[in-house]
Protein backbone atom coordinates (compact mmCIF):
# COMPACT_ATOMS: atom_id res chain seq x y z
CA UNK A 1 0.00 0.00 0.00
CA UNK A 2 1.16 3.18 -0.88
CA UNK A 3 2.45 6.38 1.20
CA UNK A 4 2.44 10.01 0.81
CA UNK A 5 3.81 13.22 2.14
CA UNK A 6 1.57 15.92 1.85
CA UNK A 7 1.52 19.83 3.63
CA UNK A 8 -1.54 21.30 4.84
CA UNK A 9 -2.23 23.10 1.55
CA UNK A 10 -2.02 19.53 -0.43
CA UNK A 11 -4.30 18.10 2.54
CA UNK A 12 -6.92 21.21 2.39
CA UNK A 13 -7.71 20.74 -1.06
CA UNK A 14 -7.65 16.53 -0.86
CA UNK A 15 -10.37 17.39 2.03
CA UNK A 16 -12.35 19.59 -0.36
CA UNK A 17 -12.22 16.99 -2.82
CA UNK A 18 -13.14 13.86 -0.97
CA UNK A 19 -15.95 16.66 0.53
CA UNK A 20 -17.45 17.01 -2.95
CA UNK A 21 -17.66 13.25 -3.41
CA UNK A 22 -18.96 12.03 -0.51
CA UNK A 23 -20.34 13.09 3.51
CA UNK A 24 -17.08 13.37 5.02
CA UNK A 25 -17.33 13.31 8.73
CA UNK A 26 -14.96 15.13 10.66
CA UNK A 27 -13.62 16.66 13.98
CA UNK A 28 -14.67 20.36 14.41
CA UNK A 29 -14.58 22.47 17.45
CA UNK A 30 -17.64 23.08 19.23
CA UNK A 31 -17.20 25.68 22.51
CA UNK A 32 -13.92 25.24 23.78
CA UNK A 33 -14.22 21.44 22.96
CA UNK A 34 -14.40 19.00 20.04
CA UNK A 35 -17.10 16.69 18.42
CA UNK A 36 -17.46 14.59 14.51
CA UNK A 37 -20.00 16.31 12.64
CA UNK A 38 -20.80 16.64 9.05
CA UNK A 39 -17.84 18.00 7.60
CA UNK A 40 -18.41 21.02 4.95
CA UNK A 41 -15.16 22.57 4.11
CA UNK A 42 -11.53 21.58 4.65
CA UNK A 43 -10.75 24.47 7.02
CA UNK A 44 -13.14 23.54 9.88
CA UNK A 45 -11.19 20.24 10.32
CA UNK A 46 -9.23 20.14 13.47
CA UNK A 47 -6.98 17.41 13.55
CA UNK A 48 -4.99 18.97 16.48
CA UNK A 49 -7.66 18.04 18.70
CA UNK A 50 -7.33 16.41 22.00
CA UNK A 51 -10.88 13.86 22.18
CA UNK A 52 -14.30 14.66 21.22
CA UNK A 53 -16.85 14.79 23.59
CA UNK A 54 -18.10 11.58 22.40
CA UNK A 55 -16.93 8.52 20.41
CA UNK A 56 -16.90 8.50 16.83
CA UNK A 57 -19.22 5.39 17.54
CA UNK A 58 -22.33 7.27 17.29
CA UNK A 59 -21.81 6.82 13.11
CA UNK A 60 -22.38 3.30 13.75
CA UNK A 61 -24.23 3.07 16.17
CA UNK A 62 -26.10 6.09 16.25
CA UNK A 63 -27.98 7.61 19.71
CA UNK A 64 -31.25 6.63 18.24
CA UNK A 65 -32.18 5.27 15.57
CA UNK A 66 -35.27 3.23 13.82
CA UNK A 67 -34.53 -0.49 13.31
CA UNK A 68 -38.05 -1.64 11.67
CA UNK A 69 -41.34 -0.19 10.47
CA UNK A 70 -44.47 -2.54 11.57
CA UNK A 71 -48.31 -2.93 11.39
CA UNK A 72 -50.94 -4.55 13.09
CA UNK A 73 -51.45 -7.27 10.27
CA UNK A 74 -47.72 -8.50 11.50
CA UNK A 75 -45.96 -7.29 9.07
CA UNK A 76 -42.63 -5.30 9.26
CA UNK A 77 -39.78 -4.16 7.25
CA UNK A 78 -36.08 -3.83 8.73
CA UNK A 79 -34.70 -0.12 8.42
CA UNK A 80 -31.13 0.13 6.81
CA UNK A 81 -29.11 2.83 5.91
CA UNK A 82 -26.75 2.72 3.20
CA UNK A 83 -24.86 5.69 2.17
CA UNK A 84 -21.51 5.55 2.29
CA UNK A 85 -18.72 7.90 4.83
CA UNK A 86 -15.53 8.67 5.57
CA UNK A 87 -15.19 8.82 9.21
CA UNK A 88 -12.04 12.10 9.22
CA UNK A 89 -9.27 12.01 12.00
CA UNK A 90 -10.33 8.74 14.87
CA UNK A 91 -7.43 8.78 17.14
CA UNK A 92 -6.25 5.32 17.32
CA UNK A 93 -8.01 4.62 21.18
CA UNK A 94 -11.05 4.90 19.02
CA UNK A 95 -9.94 3.36 16.08
CA UNK A 96 -8.95 0.19 18.85
CA UNK A 97 -12.73 0.91 20.54
CA UNK A 98 -14.14 0.33 16.90
CA UNK A 99 -12.60 -2.86 15.61
CA UNK A 100 -14.01 -4.21 19.13
CA UNK A 101 -17.49 -3.17 18.53
CA UNK A 102 -17.04 -4.95 15.14
CA UNK A 103 -16.76 -7.74 17.28
CA UNK A 104 -19.33 -7.41 19.47
CA UNK A 105 -21.74 -6.84 16.68
CA UNK A 106 -20.88 -9.29 14.25
CA UNK A 107 -19.60 -12.13 16.15
CA UNK A 108 -22.55 -13.97 17.81
CA UNK A 109 -25.84 -11.86 16.62
CA UNK A 110 -24.86 -10.09 13.24
CA UNK A 111 -25.96 -6.72 13.96
CA UNK A 112 -27.03 -5.99 10.17
CA UNK A 113 -28.07 -2.28 10.84
CA UNK A 114 -24.80 -1.38 12.82
CA UNK A 115 -22.79 -3.79 9.96
CA UNK A 116 -24.28 -1.68 6.88
CA UNK A 117 -22.85 1.22 8.50
CA UNK A 118 -20.03 -0.01 9.53
CA UNK A 119 -19.61 -1.50 5.93
CA UNK A 120 -20.10 1.70 4.25
CA UNK A 121 -17.59 3.46 6.15
CA UNK A 122 -14.00 4.75 5.63
CA UNK A 123 -12.18 5.45 8.22
CA UNK A 124 -9.14 7.93 8.12
CA UNK A 125 -7.50 7.61 11.48
CA UNK A 126 -5.04 10.48 12.79
CA UNK A 127 -2.49 9.88 15.68
CA UNK A 128 -2.99 12.29 18.25
CA UNK A 129 -1.34 15.22 18.41
CA UNK A 130 -2.20 16.72 21.95
CA UNK A 131 -2.82 15.03 24.28
CA UNK A 132 -6.43 15.58 26.55
CA UNK A 133 -6.60 15.72 30.30
CA UNK A 134 -7.48 12.65 30.99
CA UNK A 135 -6.47 10.31 28.11
CA UNK A 136 -4.09 7.34 29.44
CA UNK A 137 -4.17 5.36 25.94
CA UNK A 138 -0.38 4.93 26.91
CA UNK A 139 -1.09 2.70 29.81
CA UNK A 140 -3.85 0.48 27.78
CA UNK A 141 -1.67 -0.52 24.31
CA UNK A 142 -3.84 1.99 22.31
CA UNK A 143 -1.55 4.89 22.11
CA UNK A 144 -0.76 3.69 18.63
CA UNK A 145 -2.52 1.61 16.16
CA UNK A 146 -1.31 -1.05 13.61
CA UNK A 147 -4.42 -1.96 12.07
CA UNK A 148 -8.16 -1.45 11.71
CA UNK A 149 -8.19 1.90 9.99
CA UNK A 150 -8.22 2.23 5.81
CA UNK A 151 -5.45 4.98 5.94
CA UNK A 152 -3.38 6.58 8.83
CA UNK A 153 -2.74 10.53 8.98
CA UNK A 154 0.48 11.23 11.00
CA UNK A 155 2.02 14.80 11.51
CA UNK A 156 5.44 15.27 11.12
CA UNK A 157 6.31 18.42 11.69
CA UNK A 158 4.73 20.91 8.84
CA UNK A 159 3.79 17.92 7.49
CA UNK A 160 1.68 14.70 7.12
CA UNK A 161 1.97 11.08 6.34
CA UNK A 162 -0.49 9.29 4.86
CA UNK A 163 -0.21 5.72 4.87
CA UNK A 164 -3.16 3.38 3.11
CA UNK A 165 -3.45 0.31 4.90
CA UNK A 166 -6.65 -1.51 2.59
CA UNK A 167 -8.26 -0.90 -0.72
CA UNK A 168 -10.51 1.69 0.50
CA UNK A 169 -7.79 3.86 1.85
CA UNK A 170 -5.40 3.48 -1.01
CA UNK A 171 -8.55 4.75 -3.23
CA UNK A 172 -9.09 7.62 -1.44
CA UNK A 173 -5.45 8.24 -2.28
CA UNK A 174 -6.04 8.84 -5.85
CA UNK A 175 -7.57 11.99 -5.28
CA UNK A 176 -4.49 13.50 -3.12
CA UNK A 177 -2.70 15.91 -5.90
CA UNK A 178 0.34 16.40 -5.71
CA UNK A 179 1.41 14.50 -3.05
CA UNK A 180 5.10 14.12 -2.27
CA UNK A 181 7.37 10.46 -1.67
CA UNK A 182 8.31 10.36 1.61
CA UNK A 183 12.28 9.77 2.66
CA UNK A 184 13.60 7.64 5.57
CA UNK A 185 13.80 10.28 7.89
CA UNK A 186 9.93 11.09 7.50
CA UNK A 187 9.79 7.74 8.11
CA UNK A 188 11.68 7.88 11.04
CA UNK A 189 10.25 11.32 12.50
CA UNK A 190 6.85 9.14 12.27
CA UNK A 191 8.57 6.23 14.32
CA UNK A 192 9.22 8.82 17.08
CA UNK A 193 5.71 10.76 17.23
CA UNK A 194 4.69 6.32 17.83
CA UNK A 195 7.43 6.48 20.57
CA UNK A 196 6.36 9.63 21.97
CA UNK A 197 2.79 9.42 22.27
CA UNK A 198 3.36 6.09 23.90
CA UNK A 199 4.54 8.17 26.48
CA UNK A 200 2.52 11.05 26.41
CA UNK A 201 -0.76 10.08 26.39
CA UNK A 202 -0.75 8.78 29.92
CA UNK A 203 -2.32 11.50 32.55
CA UNK A 204 -2.94 8.79 34.24
CA UNK A 205 -0.73 5.98 35.37
CA UNK A 206 -2.07 2.30 35.47
CA UNK A 207 0.19 0.57 37.90
CA UNK A 208 -0.16 -2.90 36.46
CA UNK A 209 -0.33 -4.50 33.43
CA UNK A 210 -4.12 -4.52 31.51
CA UNK A 211 -3.56 -8.64 31.00
CA UNK A 212 -3.37 -8.44 34.79
CA UNK A 213 -7.07 -6.85 35.33
CA UNK A 214 -9.12 -9.43 35.23
CA UNK A 215 -7.34 -11.34 37.33
CA UNK A 216 -7.64 -8.23 39.75
CA UNK A 217 -10.83 -7.97 39.51
CA UNK A 218 -11.65 -12.00 40.35
CA UNK A 219 -10.27 -11.17 44.00
CA UNK A 220 -12.07 -7.51 44.58
CA UNK A 221 -15.96 -8.28 43.98
CA UNK A 222 -16.17 -6.95 47.71
CA UNK A 223 -13.54 -4.48 48.30
CA UNK A 224 -14.90 -1.04 49.90
CA UNK A 225 -13.87 1.09 46.87
CA UNK A 226 -17.38 0.27 45.15
CA UNK A 227 -19.32 1.48 47.55
CA UNK A 228 -16.70 4.46 49.05
CA UNK A 229 -17.28 5.88 45.34
CA UNK A 230 -21.13 4.90 44.39
CA UNK A 231 -21.96 7.12 47.45
CA UNK A 232 -21.09 10.05 45.23
CA UNK A 233 -22.46 8.45 42.75
CA UNK A 234 -25.50 10.18 40.79
CA UNK A 235 -27.00 6.89 38.21
CA UNK A 236 -26.61 9.25 35.61
CA UNK A 237 -24.63 7.06 32.75
CA UNK A 238 -23.04 9.67 31.63
CA UNK A 239 -19.73 7.11 31.97
CA UNK A 240 -21.63 4.40 30.03
CA UNK A 241 -22.65 6.82 27.18
CA UNK A 242 -19.31 8.67 26.68
CA UNK A 243 -17.63 5.71 26.71
CA UNK A 244 -16.19 4.26 23.24
CA UNK A 245 -16.63 0.40 24.13
CA UNK A 246 -19.84 0.83 25.96
CA UNK A 247 -22.72 -0.28 23.28
CA UNK A 248 -25.90 -1.19 25.36
CA UNK A 249 -29.17 -0.02 23.88
CA UNK A 250 -33.17 0.02 24.86
CA UNK A 251 -35.94 -1.37 22.78
CA UNK A 252 -38.77 0.70 22.48
CA UNK A 253 -41.95 0.90 20.16
CA UNK A 254 -43.95 3.66 19.10
CA UNK A 255 -47.27 3.89 17.11
CA UNK A 256 -48.41 6.07 14.38
CA UNK A 257 -51.52 8.46 15.33
CA UNK A 258 -53.49 5.63 13.40
CA UNK A 259 -52.65 2.48 16.04
CA UNK A 260 -52.03 0.39 12.90
CA UNK A 261 -48.59 0.94 12.66
CA UNK A 262 -45.26 2.20 13.97
CA UNK A 263 -41.98 1.64 14.46
CA UNK A 264 -39.34 0.04 16.72
CA UNK A 265 -36.26 2.64 17.67
CA UNK A 266 -33.41 1.57 19.81
CA UNK A 267 -31.48 4.32 22.05
CA UNK A 268 -28.29 4.12 24.25
CA UNK A 269 -28.94 2.68 27.28
CA UNK A 270 -26.60 2.08 30.35
CA UNK A 271 -25.67 -0.01 33.23
CA UNK A 272 -25.32 2.89 35.44
CA UNK A 273 -28.88 3.56 35.37
CA UNK A 274 -31.26 2.62 37.62
CA UNK A 275 -33.52 0.83 35.08
CA UNK A 276 -31.53 -0.46 33.04
CA UNK A 277 -31.56 -3.85 34.65
CA UNK A 278 -35.15 -3.73 35.56
CA UNK A 279 -37.53 -6.42 34.01
CA UNK A 280 -41.06 -7.16 34.02
CA UNK A 281 -42.87 -8.06 37.29
CA UNK A 282 -41.05 -4.75 39.05
CA UNK A 283 -37.66 -6.13 40.16
CA UNK A 284 -34.71 -5.02 39.27
CA UNK A 285 -30.90 -7.01 39.59
CA UNK A 286 -28.66 -4.12 40.82
CA UNK A 287 -31.24 -2.07 42.47
CA UNK A 288 -28.39 -0.75 44.34
CA UNK A 289 -26.00 1.96 43.00
CA UNK A 290 -23.00 0.52 44.33
CA UNK A 291 -23.82 -2.95 42.55
CA UNK A 292 -24.69 -0.71 39.51
CA UNK A 293 -21.51 1.22 39.62
CA UNK A 294 -18.94 -2.06 40.35
CA UNK A 295 -20.59 -3.45 37.28
CA UNK A 296 -19.32 -1.16 34.65
CA UNK A 297 -15.65 -1.75 36.02
CA UNK A 298 -15.97 -5.86 35.70
CA UNK A 299 -17.42 -5.56 32.00
CA UNK A 300 -15.18 -3.25 31.28
CA UNK A 301 -11.86 -5.24 32.79
CA UNK A 302 -13.46 -8.86 33.38
CA UNK A 303 -16.39 -9.97 31.54
CA UNK A 304 -15.83 -8.42 28.03
CA UNK A 305 -12.28 -9.08 28.69
CA UNK A 306 -12.30 -12.69 29.04
CA UNK A 307 -14.85 -13.05 26.28
CA UNK A 308 -12.85 -11.35 23.68
CA UNK A 309 -9.69 -11.41 25.30
CA UNK A 310 -9.09 -7.33 25.10
CA UNK A 311 -10.26 -5.03 28.14
CA UNK A 312 -13.18 -3.37 27.09
CA UNK A 313 -11.32 0.30 28.11
CA UNK A 314 -8.73 1.89 25.38
CA UNK A 315 -8.16 4.53 27.65
CA UNK A 316 -9.63 7.63 26.06
CA UNK A 317 -10.15 9.18 29.59
CA UNK A 318 -14.17 10.61 28.38
CA UNK A 319 -15.39 9.06 31.59
CA UNK A 320 -13.05 10.79 33.53
CA UNK A 321 -14.01 14.13 31.83
CA UNK A 322 -18.01 13.74 32.03
CA UNK A 323 -18.37 12.49 35.74
CA UNK A 324 -19.64 15.72 37.96
CA UNK A 325 -18.46 13.89 40.93
CA UNK A 326 -15.18 12.54 39.50
CA UNK A 327 -15.38 9.46 41.32
CA UNK A 328 -15.39 7.45 37.53
CA UNK A 329 -12.04 7.17 36.60
CA UNK A 330 -10.47 3.80 36.02
CA UNK A 331 -7.31 4.01 36.52
CA UNK A 332 -7.77 5.16 40.15
CA UNK A 333 -10.12 2.43 40.73
CA UNK A 334 -7.80 -0.59 39.54
CA UNK A 335 -5.05 1.27 41.25
CA UNK A 336 -6.88 1.17 44.84
CA UNK A 337 -7.17 -2.04 43.83
CA UNK A 338 -4.32 -3.67 43.43
CA UNK B 1 -64.03 1.07 19.03
CA UNK B 2 -66.12 4.32 20.21
CA UNK B 3 -63.02 6.82 20.57
CA UNK B 4 -61.96 7.64 24.19
CA UNK B 5 -63.75 10.78 25.92
CA UNK B 6 -60.83 13.21 26.78
CA UNK B 7 -61.32 16.23 29.27
CA UNK B 8 -58.99 18.69 30.75
CA UNK B 9 -59.26 20.98 33.87
CA UNK B 10 -57.08 23.56 34.72
CA UNK B 11 -56.46 24.54 38.53
CA UNK B 12 -52.95 27.19 39.87
CA UNK B 13 -51.32 27.96 36.60
CA UNK B 14 -50.57 29.89 33.55
CA UNK B 15 -51.78 27.31 31.50
CA UNK B 16 -49.01 26.98 29.19
CA UNK B 17 -48.74 23.50 28.79
CA UNK B 18 -52.82 23.85 27.68
CA UNK B 19 -51.01 26.31 24.96
CA UNK B 20 -48.45 23.66 24.14
CA UNK B 21 -51.19 21.38 23.46
CA UNK B 22 -52.70 23.67 21.06
CA UNK B 23 -49.07 24.17 19.56
CA UNK B 24 -49.45 20.94 18.29
CA UNK B 25 -50.88 22.45 15.42
CA UNK B 26 -51.54 19.69 12.23
CA UNK B 27 -50.71 17.19 14.30
CA UNK B 28 -53.88 18.24 16.54
CA UNK B 29 -56.23 17.15 13.93
CA UNK B 30 -54.42 13.51 14.29
CA UNK B 31 -55.31 14.04 18.23
CA UNK B 32 -59.04 14.70 17.91
CA UNK B 33 -58.90 11.83 15.32
CA UNK B 34 -58.13 9.55 18.26
CA UNK B 35 -59.86 10.98 21.24
CA UNK B 36 -62.82 12.58 21.36
CA UNK B 37 -62.52 16.44 23.77
CA UNK B 38 -65.29 16.73 25.86
CA UNK B 39 -64.28 19.44 28.03
CA UNK B 40 -61.50 21.86 27.19
CA UNK B 41 -62.13 25.46 27.79
CA UNK B 42 -58.61 26.81 26.05
CA UNK B 43 -60.24 25.27 23.49
CA UNK B 44 -64.09 24.49 23.12
CA UNK B 45 -66.80 25.07 25.78
CA UNK B 46 -69.19 22.35 25.67
CA UNK B 47 -69.54 20.33 28.80
CA UNK B 48 -69.90 16.41 29.13
CA UNK B 49 -70.52 13.90 32.04
CA UNK B 50 -67.58 10.86 32.39
CA UNK B 51 -63.81 10.88 31.08
CA UNK B 52 -62.36 7.69 29.64
CA UNK B 53 -58.78 10.37 30.49
CA UNK B 54 -59.29 13.36 32.37
CA UNK B 55 -56.18 15.85 31.85
CA UNK B 56 -55.27 18.11 34.88
CA UNK B 57 -53.20 20.85 34.57
CA UNK B 58 -52.08 23.29 37.21
CA UNK B 59 -51.47 22.72 41.48
CA UNK B 60 -53.73 22.68 44.11
CA UNK B 61 -54.28 26.13 46.27
CA UNK B 62 -57.72 26.51 47.29
CA UNK B 63 -59.98 24.19 49.35
CA UNK B 64 -62.76 24.45 46.91
CA UNK B 65 -60.32 22.98 44.08
CA UNK B 66 -59.69 19.95 46.07
CA UNK B 67 -63.42 19.36 46.12
CA UNK B 68 -63.50 20.23 42.58
CA UNK B 69 -60.43 17.81 42.02
CA UNK B 70 -61.96 15.26 43.60
CA UNK B 71 -65.10 15.09 41.83
CA UNK B 72 -63.30 14.83 38.34
CA UNK B 73 -61.64 12.22 39.97
CA UNK B 74 -64.72 10.00 40.38
CA UNK B 75 -65.80 11.08 37.09
CA UNK B 76 -62.54 9.52 35.28
CA UNK B 77 -61.26 5.90 34.70
CA UNK B 78 -57.64 7.69 33.89
CA UNK B 79 -56.05 10.40 36.18
CA UNK B 80 -53.29 12.04 34.15
CA UNK B 81 -51.26 15.48 35.90
CA UNK B 82 -50.29 17.74 33.32
CA UNK B 83 -47.43 19.40 33.85
CA UNK B 84 -44.97 20.89 36.76
CA UNK B 85 -47.65 22.73 38.75
CA UNK B 86 -49.78 19.38 38.40
CA UNK B 87 -47.05 16.85 38.72
CA UNK B 88 -45.12 18.19 41.36
CA UNK B 89 -46.55 21.47 42.20
CA UNK B 90 -43.75 23.06 40.76
CA UNK B 91 -43.33 26.81 41.05
CA UNK B 92 -46.41 27.37 42.96
CA UNK B 93 -44.77 26.07 45.89
CA UNK B 94 -42.64 28.51 46.65
CA UNK B 95 -45.30 29.87 48.20
CA UNK B 96 -44.75 27.25 50.77
CA UNK B 97 -41.34 28.56 51.88
CA UNK B 98 -43.14 31.10 53.68
CA UNK B 99 -45.67 32.53 56.17
CA UNK B 100 -48.86 32.63 53.87
CA UNK B 101 -50.47 35.60 55.27
CA UNK B 102 -47.26 37.15 54.42
CA UNK B 103 -47.60 36.29 50.73
CA UNK B 104 -51.24 37.26 50.94
CA UNK B 105 -49.95 40.56 51.67
CA UNK B 106 -46.91 40.74 49.50
CA UNK B 107 -48.79 39.91 46.26
CA UNK B 108 -52.40 41.35 46.80
CA UNK B 109 -51.29 44.01 48.90
CA UNK B 110 -54.21 46.32 51.25
CA UNK B 111 -56.91 43.40 48.98
CA UNK B 112 -55.21 40.51 50.77
CA UNK B 113 -57.99 39.79 53.17
CA UNK B 114 -60.95 39.84 50.74
CA UNK B 115 -62.68 36.43 50.17
CA UNK B 116 -62.14 35.71 46.91
CA UNK B 117 -57.81 35.60 47.35
CA UNK B 118 -58.12 33.13 50.08
CA UNK B 119 -55.53 31.06 49.70
CA UNK B 120 -53.62 27.64 51.04
CA UNK B 121 -50.13 26.18 51.08
CA UNK B 122 -49.90 24.47 47.58
CA UNK B 123 -50.53 20.81 46.72
CA UNK B 124 -49.54 18.63 43.39
CA UNK B 125 -52.78 17.06 42.41
CA UNK B 126 -51.40 13.33 43.85
CA UNK B 127 -51.58 15.07 47.17
CA UNK B 128 -54.82 15.35 46.57
CA UNK B 129 -56.13 12.12 44.78
CA UNK B 130 -54.73 9.21 43.18
CA UNK B 131 -53.00 9.90 40.17
CA UNK B 132 -52.33 7.60 37.07
CA UNK B 133 -49.27 9.64 35.24
CA UNK B 134 -47.64 12.29 35.16
CA UNK B 135 -46.45 13.93 32.13
CA UNK B 136 -43.64 16.43 33.57
CA UNK B 137 -42.08 19.69 32.87
CA UNK B 138 -42.38 23.38 32.00
CA UNK B 139 -43.94 23.55 30.04
CA UNK B 140 -44.72 20.01 28.52
CA UNK B 141 -42.97 18.61 26.08
CA UNK B 142 -45.17 18.52 22.93
CA UNK B 143 -44.02 15.36 21.35
CA UNK B 144 -43.79 13.30 24.86
CA UNK B 145 -47.31 14.46 25.22
CA UNK B 146 -48.68 13.04 21.96
CA UNK B 147 -47.20 9.97 22.44
CA UNK B 148 -48.24 9.17 26.22
CA UNK B 149 -51.92 9.73 24.40
CA UNK B 150 -51.23 7.48 21.64
CA UNK B 151 -50.10 5.11 24.41
CA UNK B 152 -53.50 5.68 26.72
CA UNK B 153 -55.66 5.15 23.76
CA UNK B 154 -53.70 2.01 22.79
CA UNK B 155 -54.15 0.74 26.32
CA UNK B 156 -50.19 1.10 26.96
CA UNK B 157 -48.18 2.37 29.61
CA UNK B 158 -45.93 4.87 28.52
CA UNK B 159 -42.92 4.85 29.31
CA UNK B 160 -41.86 7.80 31.60
CA UNK B 161 -38.06 8.27 31.75
CA UNK B 162 -36.83 7.51 35.68
CA UNK B 163 -33.08 8.70 34.45
CA UNK B 164 -31.29 12.46 34.70
CA UNK B 165 -31.20 15.18 32.08
CA UNK B 166 -27.38 14.54 31.98
CA UNK B 167 -28.31 11.33 29.67
CA UNK B 168 -29.98 13.66 26.87
CA UNK B 169 -27.31 15.81 26.94
CA UNK B 170 -24.63 13.56 26.23
CA UNK B 171 -26.88 11.92 23.81
CA UNK B 172 -26.74 15.76 22.41
CA UNK B 173 -23.11 15.74 22.78
CA UNK B 174 -23.50 19.29 25.12
CA UNK B 175 -20.50 20.57 27.13
CA UNK B 176 -21.33 20.00 30.79
CA UNK B 177 -22.51 23.28 32.60
CA UNK B 178 -20.22 22.09 35.69
CA UNK B 179 -17.12 22.74 32.93
CA UNK B 180 -18.47 26.24 32.79
CA UNK B 181 -19.01 26.86 36.67
CA UNK B 182 -22.22 26.86 36.86
CA UNK B 183 -24.87 24.72 39.02
CA UNK B 184 -26.93 22.50 37.00
CA UNK B 185 -29.80 20.78 38.78
CA UNK B 186 -29.16 17.92 35.79
CA UNK B 187 -27.68 15.22 37.84
CA UNK B 188 -31.09 15.01 39.93
CA UNK B 189 -33.59 16.21 37.92
CA UNK B 190 -35.91 13.68 35.68
CA UNK B 191 -35.08 13.70 32.03
CA UNK B 192 -37.46 13.53 28.85
CA UNK B 193 -37.06 17.51 27.72
CA UNK B 194 -34.20 16.53 25.94
CA UNK B 195 -31.87 18.51 27.64
CA UNK B 196 -33.67 21.41 26.64
CA UNK B 197 -31.98 24.03 28.90
CA UNK B 198 -28.68 22.44 28.99
CA UNK B 199 -28.88 22.89 24.82
CA UNK B 200 -29.44 26.41 24.94
CA UNK B 201 -26.32 26.81 26.92
CA UNK B 202 -27.75 27.20 30.63
CA UNK B 203 -27.84 25.40 33.01
CA UNK B 204 -31.12 22.91 34.42
CA UNK B 205 -33.99 24.56 36.26
CA UNK B 206 -34.93 20.91 37.59
CA UNK B 207 -38.70 21.83 36.28
CA UNK B 208 -39.40 18.06 36.23
CA UNK B 209 -38.77 17.67 39.45
CA UNK B 210 -36.39 15.18 40.80
CA UNK B 211 -35.77 11.25 39.25
CA UNK B 212 -37.27 8.68 42.07
CA UNK B 213 -33.90 8.15 43.64
CA UNK B 214 -32.03 11.58 43.31
CA UNK B 215 -28.77 11.22 44.97
CA UNK B 216 -28.99 14.64 46.92
CA UNK B 217 -26.35 13.85 49.34
CA UNK B 218 -23.83 13.77 46.84
CA UNK B 219 -25.55 17.10 44.88
CA UNK B 220 -24.52 18.88 48.65
CA UNK B 221 -21.17 17.23 48.69
CA UNK B 222 -19.47 17.92 45.23
CA UNK B 223 -20.16 21.95 45.84
CA UNK B 224 -17.06 22.04 47.50
CA UNK B 225 -15.65 20.27 44.61
CA UNK B 226 -16.90 22.87 42.25
CA UNK B 227 -16.29 25.91 44.56
CA UNK B 228 -20.07 26.80 45.65
CA UNK B 229 -21.63 25.99 48.87
CA UNK B 230 -24.80 24.16 49.90
CA UNK B 231 -26.78 27.41 49.67
CA UNK B 232 -26.42 27.90 46.19
CA UNK B 233 -27.30 24.42 45.42
CA UNK B 234 -30.32 25.30 47.46
CA UNK B 235 -30.96 28.78 45.91
CA UNK B 236 -31.28 26.72 42.23
CA UNK B 237 -33.48 24.18 43.58
CA UNK B 238 -35.94 26.69 45.03
CA UNK B 239 -37.60 27.41 41.90
CA UNK B 240 -39.09 24.03 40.78
CA UNK B 241 -38.03 22.35 43.74
CA UNK B 242 -39.97 23.59 46.62
CA UNK B 243 -41.06 21.23 48.92
CA UNK B 244 -40.74 18.49 46.77
CA UNK B 245 -40.31 15.09 47.79
CA UNK B 246 -36.27 14.52 49.54
CA UNK B 247 -36.14 18.85 49.21
CA UNK B 248 -35.25 19.59 52.52
CA UNK B 249 -32.42 16.99 53.16
S1 LIG C 1 -14.00 3.29 30.44
FE1 LIG C 1 -13.59 5.50 30.32
S2 LIG C 1 -11.43 5.65 29.69
FE2 LIG C 1 -12.10 3.54 29.29
S3 LIG C 1 -12.75 3.58 27.14
FE3 LIG C 1 -14.59 3.97 28.38
S4 LIG C 1 -14.74 6.21 28.54
FE4 LIG C 1 -12.67 5.72 27.80
S1 LIG D 1 -20.69 9.54 35.31
FE1 LIG D 1 -20.11 9.43 37.48
S2 LIG D 1 -21.98 10.02 38.58
FE2 LIG D 1 -22.62 9.51 36.50
S3 LIG D 1 -23.19 7.34 36.61
FE3 LIG D 1 -21.02 7.40 35.98
S4 LIG D 1 -19.89 7.23 37.93
FE4 LIG D 1 -22.00 7.77 38.48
Amino acid sequence: MSIKKLDQAALDTWVNKLIANQSVYGVQAKGERFAFGPLSKAEDLRLDYDVTILPPKKYFQPQREDLLEFNAKGEYTSVTETEPFILFGVHPYDVVAIAQMDTIFSADNYDVHYMTRRHNATIVACDVQNASANVFAGCMNTATVTKGFDLLLTKIGEFYLAEAKTPKGEKLLTDLPGGLEPGNLDLARREQVWKDNTGLLRKHKLKCNPQELPGLLEKSYYAPVWEAKAKLCFSCGSCNLVCPTCYCFDVQDDVNWDLQSGKRTRAWDGCLLKDFAAVAGGHNFRSSRTDRYRHRFYRKAKYVAEKLNQIACVGCGRCISACVPKIANPVEVFNELL
Amino acid sequence: MSKPKLAIFDFTCCEGCQLQIVNLEEEILNLISLVNPVEWREAMSEHIGNYDIALIEGSITRPEDEEKLRRIRKRAKILVALGSCASTGGVNKLKNNFDLQEVKHCVYGQAADMPHLHTAPTKAIDEVVQVDYKIYGCPIDRREFAYIVRCLALGKSPEIPDYPVCVECKLQENICRYEYDEICLGPVTRAGCGARCPSCATWCFGCRGHIEEPNLSAAKEIMVRYGKTFQDLKNRMNIFGSKQRYADE
